[in-house]
């Protein structure tokens, strides 16, 4: 419970940090997204090397997800 | 004159295209554009670990197709072949020590002094996903998906939902996910009573399990300027159900000698040995910053997770990579991960006859305080069609036995000795 309150403000603080990004002039027009629009800048580069990373460290490793979905749906040993 | 034609056409589809694009209009609607044809993306992986443990041979495909303008339907197939041993979780000791298989069927011996692995690990695993995102209105996209996952004695189903949604000229996107699963266990042999002594035959053992998973994800990602951005989530994850895995066990032993102790007559197995128990909720939280920034055309990322659980496992881990972008559209990429963990706080390397049994125990290396090392490279090259890849890493944990545990003849072992793996893979992405 303490950590649960303990996320919830974090999640406060991330929400005010990007409302105050989305204010403060943080950010490009969009004829300067030349380079965010790039392949290798998307936030997954490449979706089957992460999934196959994200299976191999749930199954070896008692922390998944982050990112995206915790994986699992498997029986790993 | 032809060639003339030709070009004031091309000209005037560039200006219409720009002008849809002021007006916030996707060209596609002003210019009537084909679908964007099949993409797919193709991977075979090897993780190997050293001395003959887990080996996982998985096929990988994933196609995506442009169903509507806009709306993207993705399949992915997995197909995994795992063979090798695994740490039961029992601990060497200074005699030769016999173990009962999962069925039942059979035992088998391990020398002594050498880590208990039982040999008996063979599965393959089938994994079906299919989502399709799509715009809903100019600002918003969702992402509806279901997966599904079938080995031989565990199935899993599942449903998945993401909402993104842009403000500020799309520099801040909000996202909320949401996943249920449910995956039911039928281990071979029948699911051990918890903490019951392992038997010659394959007793004390009972019928399928279940769990159900909850997965809520909450983030935001921000364009900083026209090289870098960054990305927040905050995770929480909810199992409610079997958590236990049905083929680990601890030793008991002397609290003073630390020898295995003798088994109760009708065993059948000369020392005794109880199936592991986890609590059947567990509860995680996670917060996720990722950093990705364009470096004169190389591209540099790194990500940071907290995750915390209400079984005393607190971790970190970071990962880096830098994306060097050679000419002639091949790239280098070194990558390196950190991970540390704290133990379960029911992890026990052992336990000690004479003394209560505790609600819930286990040896499972994968609860226990370890750290772990990732070294990688990876290097693609554009292709006529698409691009090919090939990556290789190491992987290695560096584990403690829970504390306490190392009594009498057992401070002469190793009993979390960690593991080393490669990871190899190559990848072909083609069509568009």
């Amino acid at each position: 419970m303490r950590k649960g309150k303990g996320l919830l403000a974090l999640l406060a603080v991330g929400a005010l940090g990007a409302a105050a990004a989305g204010c403060s002039g943080l950010g490009v027009q969009p004829w300067d997204r030349d380079v965010l629009a790039r392949d290798d800048m998307q936030l997954v580069s490449d979706p089957v090397e992460a999934a196959l990373d994200e299976h191999i460290y749930f199954s070896k490793e008692a922390s998944s997800g982050g990112q995206g979905f915790g994986g699992g749906g498997c029986g790993c040993n | 004159m032809q060639l003339k034609r030709k070009a004031s056409t091309s000209i005037g589809a560039s200006l219409a295209a720009a002008t849809a694009g002021l007006l916030g209009q996707s060209p596609g609607r002003a210019i009537a554009q084909e679908l964007a044809p099949w993409e797919y993306d193709t991977a075979i992986l090897l993780y190997s670990e050293s001395d003959n443990r887990v080996r996982d041979v998985s096929l990988n495909l994933d196609a995506r197709k442009e169903v509507r303008e806009e709306a993207f339907l993705n399949l992915k197939l997995a197909i995994d072949t795992l063979t090798g041993a695994s740490p039961s979780g029992a601990a060497p000791a200074n005699t030769v020590q016999t173990f009962t298989t999962p069925s039942g069927g059979s035992t088998f011996d391990i020398a002594a002094g050498e880590q208990v692995l039982d040999p008996s690990f063979l599965d393959t695993r089938t994994a079906l996903a299919a989502n399709y995102d799509f715009p809903l209105g100019r600002f918003t996209r969702f992402d509806l998906g279901l997966s599904l996952s079938d080995e031989y004695d565990y199935s899993h189903s599942g449903v998945n939902m993401k909402l993104d949604r842009d403000f500020d000229n799309r520099n801040t996107t909000f996202t909320f996910g949401l996943a249920l699963a449910n995956d039911s266990i039928d281990p071979v042999g029948g699911a051990p009573i918890g903490l019951a002594p392992m038997t010659a035959t394959g007793g004390n053992k009972q019928g399928d399990q279940s769990k159900d998973v909850t997965d809520i994800l909450l983030g935001v990602t921000q364009v900083l300027n026209r090289h870098s951005l960054v990305q927040f989530n905050v995770s929480l994850s909810e199992s409610d159900g079997y958590q236990t895995d049905p083929y680990k066990i601890l030793s008991v032993v002397d609290p003073v000698t630390g020898n295995p102790v003798i088994a109760p007559p009708l065993n059948g197995l000369p020392y005794l040995y109880r199936y592991e128990n986890r609590p059947d909720t567990r509860d995680k939280q996670s917060i996720y910053g990722l950093y990705k920034r364009d470096i004169g055309g190389n591209v540099f990322d790194v990500s940071y997770r907290y995750m915390t659980d209400d079984w005393d496992v607190d971790s970190h881990t970071i990962d880096l990579h830098y994306r060097w972008n050679l000419e002639s559209g091949s790239y280098l990429q070194p990558h390196l991960r950190f991970y540390s963990q704290t133990a379960a706080g029911f992890y026990h390397s052992v336990l000690f006859n004479g003394t209560p049994l505790p609600d819930f125990a286990s040896a499972d290396y994968r609860l226990s305080e370890f750290d772990g090392l990732t070294l990688g490279i990876k290097f693609g090259r554009e292709t006529r069609r698409g691009e090919m890849s090939g990556r290789l890493e190491i992987y290695q944990q560096t584990g403690s036995a829970s504390p306490g545990s190392q009594v009498g003849s057992l401070q002469s072992f190793d009993l979390n000795p960690g593991l080393e793996a490669i990871i190899a893979q190559f990848s072909y992405k083609f069509g568009g």
